[in-house]
């Protein structure tokens, strides 16, 4: 335990040491981002939208539980929403589909020595591996944070109007009173800080793979459960902070 | 796009009749009371320390948000039972759902996965037994009965978790916090919880079983199948957190008879 901790922090030291060294692989890095952006909205925006009729009508039912009326329906609901749901959500979604892929990606890899191939020619597997992820996994959360709460609070108003009766007039109305643009940007932070843990940890299960389908497979889980109680964490830890600037 | 329509339509409908296979052998051939135990043992304590973490993080965080809400209309006497309301209705199951997801889920079909890829499941078969009993069986009900001690241990983290941070961070004393649970929470929110977490065990145990159990192609079949099952678990479960919501709203409705 204690040995992959301190494994984990000279890894990350030296993931970002290298961060800010050249070559830098642009053209691998877009080609990432468009793994990570591109073929993830779909399946985002999809849960996300359902993720916001779920949340219109558990606060309609918690405000009809404490004031009786469900007047204060559209605030809140944009205020959970583009302080938590939107961007937690659509973060843990990224971490099944691109934090396993690339744990399994980097970890068959490792299992079919091209790691050491890569060593043995002198190049940096953290360079050339883990940074093009890193920077199109950071990019994309930010991007994707956006979109998620963007389709999100407008799946909020389109449910709030067909099934509770609220115009969309009085739907941004509410909203403006409860949030402000600040929280857009906070959630823009919060999902780059999950994007950037997501390949770290990821490519670091898949950089110490033991040899098989079953390391392959044993080191695809547990990033993605460290990556998703990682995000948790900090998301308390953020939560916490930004607590101070509202 | 109509080829991955049609896909999409052929493996709902490839698991609906692998679903079918595992009740009908559950009722007629049903494996034995043993094997379910040990499942449920290794599901439940691989599992326990990563969902007793989130969940004390989700009650912390329940709580922080819901301190910046209604502090503004001077309810925060409130807190403890609004919070706790949330997490037992809605933010439990769904987050105990996820991490079980990303843990067990994948776990089980890499493991079914690769017993299928290296034909240990044809040796099962060989040796005259039918492999559903002996192995899906077992991992199936596991999955089902051990989320349910998953989710009580998760529920009772988060209300620790949001007492504590009641305390630190808006000055809730913990009797204040733990009073005013009773009133709001009542068995209809508990019910609601634990159907939801029914519902998306369920669901969470025929997805990856059967793209364990179906995965082809050697060892990259294998990490297609649980990439494959990550992704689908997550998909299922916000669409049916919305299909139980709905259901037990109505349900409720019909019950309490108002409107």
């Amino acid at each position: 335990m204690t040995a992959t901790l301190s494994d984990f922090f000279v890894y990350s030291t030296r993931t970002f040491k290298a961060l800010f060294q050249p070559p830098f692989r642009s053209k691998d890095t877009f080609q990432q981002l468009e793994f990570v952006t591109w073929q993830s909205l779909p399946v985002i925006v999809f849960c996300v939208s359902f993720a916001a009729m779920v949340t219109i009508m558990e606060s309609s039912f918690h405000m009809k539980l404490m004031v009786q009326n469900d007047s204060l329906v559209p605030g809140f609901a944009s205020l959970l929403i583009l302080r938590e749901l939107g961007v937690v959500v659509s973060s843990l979604l990224l971490t099944s589909r691109v934090g396993a892929g690339l744990a399994a990606e980097v970890g068959s890899m490792q299992v079919t020595e091209q790691v050491d191939a890569l060593r043995m020619l002198g190049i940096d597997p953290i360079r050339f591996l883990v940074i093009p992820r890193l920077i199109a996994c950071t990019v994309g959360g930010v991007i994707l944070s956006l979109i998620a709460n963007l389709v999100c609070l407008y799946c909020a108003m389109l449910i709030s109007e067909l099934k509770l009766g609220y115009s969309s007039g009085s739907f941004l109305t509410g909203m403006r009173a409860f949030v402000s643009y600040k929280d857009l940007v906070f959630a823009m932070i919060k999902g780059g800080c999950f994007g950037t843990v997501i390949p770290i940890v990821s490519c670091f299960f898949g950089l110490r793979c033991e040899s098989g389908a079953e390391g392959v497979g044993k080191a695809t889980t547990n990033s993605v459960v460290v990556a998703s109680v990682a995000i948790i964490v900090m998301d308390f830890v953020l939560t916490y902070i930004f607590s101070h600037f509202y | 796009m109509p080829k991955l329509l049609i896909d999409v339509i052929d493996d709902v409908g490839n698991c609906l009749l692998f679903v079918r296979e595992v009740m009908f052998t559950a009722l007629t051939s049903p494996c034995s009371f043993a094997s379910i135990c040990e499942q449920i043992w290794t599901v439940t304590l691989q599992s326990l320390p990563t969902t007793a973490l989130a969940g004390f993080f989700v009650g912390a965080i329940m709580t922080v948000q819901f301190t910046l809400q209604i502090t503004t209309f001077g309810a925060l006497g409130y807190l403890g039972g609004l919070s706790t309301s949330g997490t037992v209705r809605e933010v439990g199951p769904l987050l105990i759902a996820f991490l079980l997801s990303g843990k067990v889920g994948a776990f089980t079909s890499a493991e079914l996965g690769t017993m299928q890829v290296t034909e240990q499941i044809d040796a099962i078969r060989c040796l005259g037994a039918n492999p559903i009993q002996e192995i899906i069986l077992p991992r199936y009900l596991g999955i089902i009965i051990s989320s349910f001690f998953l989710l009580a241990v998760g529920l009772v983290m988060s209300i620790f978790g949001g007492m504590l941070l009641g305390l630190v961070f808006s000055g809730i004393n913990p009797e204040e916090y733990v009073r005013h649970i009773p009133t709001i929470v009542n068995k209809f929110s508990v019910a609601n919880g634990m159907f939801k977490c029914l519902v998306f065990a369920f669901l969470l145990a025929s997805i990856c079983t059967y793209k364990g159990y179906s995965a082809r192609g050697g060892a990259k079949g294998v990490g297609r199948a649980v990439v494959s099952t990550a992704v689908l678990t997550m998909v299922g479960i916000v669409v049916f957190d919305w299909l139980t919501s709905l259901i037990t709203d109505t349900a409720m409705n019909v019950v309490l008879g108002n409107s």
